[in-house]
């Protein structure tokens, strides 16, 4: 028979054990902010850029091949803005489908904000793959790509970081980039006036998107 | 390799690459090894139909809780995440306790000391009830999930209150009859059901929010492209539907039916014996009547 209090004390070493091992140990914890954004003091969700910043004065391809330059094809219509790739395991796709949904849950159609995404990964994003990225979200998003110095053009005149490789993919599919992770608002005009970081819900998009349609 | 204490959301990308939760490991040893040693120490011998609940019941906790299941319910699935509830709920907690032998209890929890009148306390079934939907209404607010599965001590400490209030909670209606607090129809059967009908309540919630309620799983990098968190949010008030209602009302019938049967048996029982006490009456009136 094992002494009396042998157990619960070898229990109690082991759990230490576990613990410190846990806590030293590159582990897979990291913080995760999951709360949305705060409510901005005029209501909106999206943060607002201080900074004068227009639609870039830049030209790219659709999916069809066809130009399309930033600064003027997109005015008359608020604009999202996002620089993404389509490989990309989280932000992009998180973004994308989130305001695909949002725009669906208020009634906003694409037809009053143009939704524009910017591969920063010409090497893989093909027309064709973009094109079958977006139709993941919606059909109606624009999908523009470009060499990378174009896109790094674009990039240059928000004063947004170029994209960078940051190693392996842990699901091991090449690369991967290192891009902005905001959602950018531009009014009917080409002026930006908000930003949307990583973290933004549909919770926010529904409070903003009303908000873009009738303001900008 | 990575290893963690416990399953959290971390906002990681999802790879099929093991990781184990030494914390589940060591919960899992503690409570077999505890109870092995408990019967030695008691010089009584392992009852097989007991120690067998009290494995399936450890073995439920760890397959929830273990890497991949653990980790994609509380990061990555609400789905699965409702689904780990049901089972720590529905299957763990209950059999646990059917493996729990009465003389252990009475050992752990002696008459009269302190333990044993906390646990009567709190297992008395309406405060159990209150307990169990406190902890059922108060772990499934988007806040909670959101604060406190993020972190590994956070979502550690759900999983144990989630079981904690499933052990009261089933307590009284599964200890023998003549155990205090012990419940017995038709109050087990309305104490069961009410429990069913409250948990529509935020399975309704899930099923009906046009909006994703937990950031934890909106923001979680999507499993598969075209992932949906609404969708996904909609099958998980499903599966507590299923587990905590459907599940449930057929836990009740089956019991009811059983104390049905106990109580019928009873009765047959009860008549057999009165019709021989009058069989018995009859043959000694007549055994009166033919003596001269």
């Amino acid at each position: 028979m094992p002494p009396r209090h042998l157990l619960p004390r070898a229990s109690l070493l082991l759990a230490a054990a576990a613990l410190v091992l846990a806590a030293c140990s590159p582990t897979t914890s990291t913080s995760l902010q999951a709360t949305g954004l705060s409510p901005q003091p005029d209501g909106w969700r999206g943060i607002p850029i201080e900074l004068d910043r227009q639609l870039p004065d830049v030209t790219l391809q659709d999916v069809e091949g066809q130009p399309v330059h930033l600064g003027e094809d997109h005015l008359g219509t608020p604009t999202l803005l996002f620089f993404g790739y389509t490989n990309c395991p989280d932000i992009c796709p998180i973004h994308l489908a989130a305001i695909a949904s949002a725009m669906s849950s208020v009634g906003v159609t694409f037809d009053e904000i143009d939704v524009v995404f910017v591969s920063v990964d010409p090497d893989r994003d093909t027309p064709e793959r973009i094109a079958e990225y977006l139709d993941n979200f919606h059909p109606r998003m624009t999908g523009l790509h470009g060499d990378l110095d174009t896109v790094q053009a674009a990039l240059d005149q928000l004063e947004l970081p170029g994209p960078v490789v940051e190693g392996a993919d842990p699901r091991g599919e090449g690369d991967l980039i290192g891009h902005p992770a905001q959602v950018i608002g531009f009014d009917a005009d080409g002026e930006a006036h908000r930003v949307w970081p990583f973290g933004t819900r549909r919770s926010d998009w529904v409070v903003d998107l009303p908000r873009i349609v009738d303001e900008w | 390799m990575n290893v963690a204490w416990w399953c959290s959301g971390t906002g990681q990308v999802w790879t099929w690459r093991y990781t184990p939760f030494l914390g589940v490991w060591v919960v899992a040893a503690t409570l077999i090894g505890g109870y092995v040693w408990s019967h030695r120490r008691a010089g009584q011998p392992l009852d097989r139909r007991r120690f067998r609940r009290w494995v399936l019941g450890v073995l439920a906790l760890v397959v929830v809780s273990e890497w991949p299941i653990g980790q994609i319910g509380v990061g990555y699935l609400a789905t699965v995440g409702i689904a780990r509830y049901v089972v720590y709920t529905f299957v763990a907690a209950p059999l646990l306790l059917a493996g729990l032998p009465t003389w252990l209890v009475q050992r752990w929890l002696p008459e009269g000391s302190r333990r044993q009148r906390a646990v009567a306390a709190v297992t008395y079934w309406p405060i159990a009830l209150l307990i169990f939907n406190a902890v059922l209404f108060g772990t499934h607010l988007p806040v909670t999930i959101d604060t406190l599965k993020t972190t590994q001590l956070g979502s550690f400490g759900v999983d144990v209150l989630h079981l904690g209030a499933a052990l009261i909670w089933w307590w009284p209606a599964m200890r023998p009859a003549h155990e205090r607090n012990a419940i017995q129809e038709p109050i087990r059967a309305f104490y069961l059901f009410a429990s069913s009908v409250l948990m529509f309540v935020p399975a309704a919630f899930l099923t009906f929010s046009p909006l994703p309620l937990y950031g934890l799983y909106e923001l979680a990098p999507p499993l598969w492209l075209g992932f949906d968190p609404v969708a996904d949010q909609q099958a998980a008030g499903i599966v507590m539907n299923v587990g905590g209602g459907f599940v449930l009302w057929g836990i009740i019938a089956v019991l009811f039916l059983r104390w049905a049967k106990e109580r019928e048996a009873e009765d047959r029982a009860a008549r057999r014996a009165r019709d021989a006490r009058t069989l018995a009456r009859i043959a000694e009136l007549e055994g009166e009547a033919e003596r001269p």
